[in-house]
């Protein structure tokens, strides 16, 4: 079994160690024996969404994202059709705000790719702190860290998370993240993968699921991942 | 005399002894005392220095940089005021100044050096107009805290604006440095190392600016020396590296540092590329005052460095290296020294995530760690409150690591079972307790 992750304009979108979540994908699958290969595209390249499992789309400052999201608007039928496929994403702050249809900042709007029912503003203060999401769909509960100036709404769409510490989507209705289809979004960053494995084998299984019909992931000795995630969860929930 | 800024000083003095005695640093909480006590007390004491005034920006090298600086005049017989422990926010420079003044409330100093922390230097500079900036280098750095590099670049702009007639002195090899000189109307000259030092080049570090700052354009590289720093230009709009005037070149880190500038031949027993930089700096600020530097090379042996610079111990036959790394760039230099280092050893890793720190510890995903590998290494150990990420960092590039949040115990495994060779690598607010451990250790050995 193989699968190809896409990482899409890492030169552009790197700001909250996001190769820490290539890294994680490659190594879950790598030690199951399952063969997996990155492929970085740069602005300039073209991108055939048919030869990719798992997307991702990182985080970058606000100047970059409009270099990006110019971009974007040439590739956003395929992806589109992608993510309607069940294509697996996982875009992360920037990206996440990528997703949906714009991002209304002081400086003028960027466009997003309306992947995704959801929109997002500017607010102020920027919301930065560790943050703890819980989600019965998933055995532990995520934690990370969360740094943008940007309020997402994201209608009715089912969240990543509810938010047990920290701000989320916008600070006021507790939600955090998207769930649409095989695409994640979320705001949190730390990277996102390492301390929630559950998180990372959800997004390996769902790719494998796409292309081989059925996955089963061996389990993996996740004892220091899971003590990570844990320090995070007592030190801001539990001790509150 | 105003007696409002006699009493300024007098109390500034008077909580820095009262610390002392407590064994608190209290630097700051003095300048603190002292500015709101008097509040022109900054500009009147700066307005006394009768030569010249240097700041040191940049977010590597600026307490090396700015240090060594002040060793330069005072060994050409000047006095200088410096911020020499790194306090470099507002209340650390009224410190410097105010702890610096006579009891009379006035100032005796030729020249002040001075560090000031990239976004503080818009609230420092209504006090004082600088001669000289130094801007060492501009790499991503706390990002909870600073917000994107943009914004650090951003202040930086205005700051110069500020003050008009202040000149810059900056890094060549720094696209994000020489677009800030260059696209304000300041005088600059520039420093660097035009030759290329390292072979290989497809490390896959993260690089600032891989986009022109100008056009948006991607910039072409000849060659990186390490992060973003290399021989860059962008074809569309014609930005390039400015040649520098200050150049370093016969570069040779076999045995300590040993390069050229111009006609001088510089040598000194410092370990890591980045000190080129940071020596170079020193040189350009010297030279563009008018100091002699005859005696460059004996300063700079002669010159001790704060603490976490290569700082030695000998503590029970074990050689310890305590080292300061605190983002990307420094940690992935700070790596790069230990591996000159082909003898079998220990290393620990510290990581905190206090507001000094930086609270967000993704960066240590930017950290070229799988380096380590090749490092000759025991045993690697981590440590501090956020050790949890660190072992699950080093995990993921196959690297075992064993767990001990509490440095104190972390530091006497090693040294009852270990290689005699302990490296230490810590983030900011990890490195008092750890200097004042081994230091303990030290003297209790000895």
């Amino acid at each position: 079994m193989k699968i190809t992750i896409g990482h899409l304009y890492p030169d552009l979108l790197n700001l909250y160690g996001d190769r820490g979540n290539i890294q994680c994908m490659k190594k879950r699958c790598q030690w199951r024996g399952i063969e997996a290969e990155t492929v970085e595209f740069q602005l300039e390249d073209n991108i055939d969404f048919s030869a990719l499992d798992i997307v991702l789309l990182g985080g970058g400052s606000d100047r970059e994202q409009m270099l990006v999201c110019d971009r974007l608007r040439s590739i956003q039928k395929d992806f589109k059709d992608y993510v309607e496929d069940n294509g697996v994403v996982i875009a992360v702050c920037g990206g996440y705000q990528l997703l949906g249809h714009y991002y209304d900042t002081d400086d003028g709007r960027i466009e997003g790719l309306s992947l995704v029912d959801l929109y997002t503003e500017q607010g102020s203060p920027r919301l930065i702190d560790n943050i703890v999401l819980e989600n019965h769909k998933f055995s532990l509960p995520i934690v990370g860290f969360e740094n943008h100036g940007g309020r997402t709404y994201i209608g009715d769409n089912e969240p990543f998370g509810k938010v047990l510490y920290g701000n989320g989507n916008n600070g006021e209705d507790k939600a955090e993240g998207v769930l649409y289809k095989n695409v994640v979004g979320t705001y949190l960053h730390g990277p996102l993968l390492p301390k929630n494995p559950h998180i990372c084998d959800y997004l390996i299984a769902n790719a494998l699921e796409r292309k081989y019909g059925k996955a089963e992931l061996a389990p993996l000795d996740d004892s220091q991942e899971i003590e990570a995630n844990r320090y995070i969860y007592d030190r801001f929930v539990t001790k509150q | 005399m105003n007696i409002r800024r006699l009493f300024a000083v007098w109390s500034a003095k008077l909580i820095k002894t009262a610390c002392q005695i407590t064994g608190r640093q209290g630097v700051t909480l003095a300048g603190k005392i002292a500015l709101s006590i008097y509040p022109p007390i900054l500009k009147e004491l700066a307005s006394e220095v009768k030569k010249d005034i240097f700041v040191v920006c940049g977010t590597n090298g600026k307490t090396t940089t700015n240090n060594l600086l002040a060793s330069v005049l005072e060994a050409n017989n000047c006095s200088v005021v410096c911020n020499r422990t790194g306090s470099n926010m507002l209340n650390g420079v009224v410190s410097a100044f105010v702890l610096n003044a006579r009891a009379n409330g006035h100032l005796r100093a030729d020249y002040a050096c001075i560090e000031i922390d990239e976004a503080s230097t818009v609230r420092v500079f209504p006090h004082f107009k600088p001669d000289y900036m130094v801007l060492t280098n501009l790499f991503r750095d706390q990002l909870d805290r600073y917000g994107e590099i943009d914004t650090t670049m951003n202040l930086l702009s205005r700051a110069m604006k500020m003050a008009p007639d202040m000149k810059l002195l900056v890094n060549a090899d720094d696209s994000l440095s020489t677009f800030l000189a260059m696209d304000n109307d300041n005088a600059y000259t520039t420093y660097g190392i035009s030759e290329q030092v390292y072979q290989e080049q497809d490390s896959r570090e993260i690089r600032e600016g891989r986009f022109c700052k100008r056009c948006g354009e991607k910039m072409e590289y000849n060659f990186y020396h390490y992060s973003q720093l290399g021989d860059y230009h962008c074809s569309k709009c014609g930005f390039a590296r400015p040649v520098p005037q200050f150049d370093g070149s016969h570069i040779d880190m076999s045995d300590g540092l040993s390069f050229d500038v111009g006609d001088f031949h510089v040598k000194a027993n410092y370990r890591g590329f980045y000190n080129i930089y940071n020596i170079l700096a020193v040189y350009g600020a010297a030279s563009l005052a008018g100091i002699p530097l005859d005696s460059f090379n004996r300063i700079l042996g002669d010159y001790t460095p704060q603490f976490g610079r290569n700082e030695l111990f000998e503590i029970d036959g074990t050689r310890v290296m305590l080292n300061l790394a605190k983002n990307p760039a420094g940690f992935n230099q700070n790596i790069g020294a230990v591996m000159t280092d082909t003898a079998p050893k220990d290393i620990i890793i510290l990581i905190n995530d206090n507001s000094q720190d930086g609270t967000d510890v993704s960066w240590l995903w930017d950290v070229d760690f799988d380096r380590l590998k090749d490092a000759n290494a025991a045993s690697i150990t981590v440590s501090g409150i956020r050790c949890q990420d660190m072992r699950l960092r080093l995990k993921y590039v196959d690297i075992p690591s064993t767990l001990e949040p509490d440095i104190e115990k972390a530091i006497l495994s090693k040294l009852k079972s270990g290689t005699k060779n302990l490296y230490l690598l810590v983030n900011y607010t990890g490195l008092y307790t750890t200097h004042n451990i081994l230091k303990k250790m030290e003297g209790r050995k000895s």
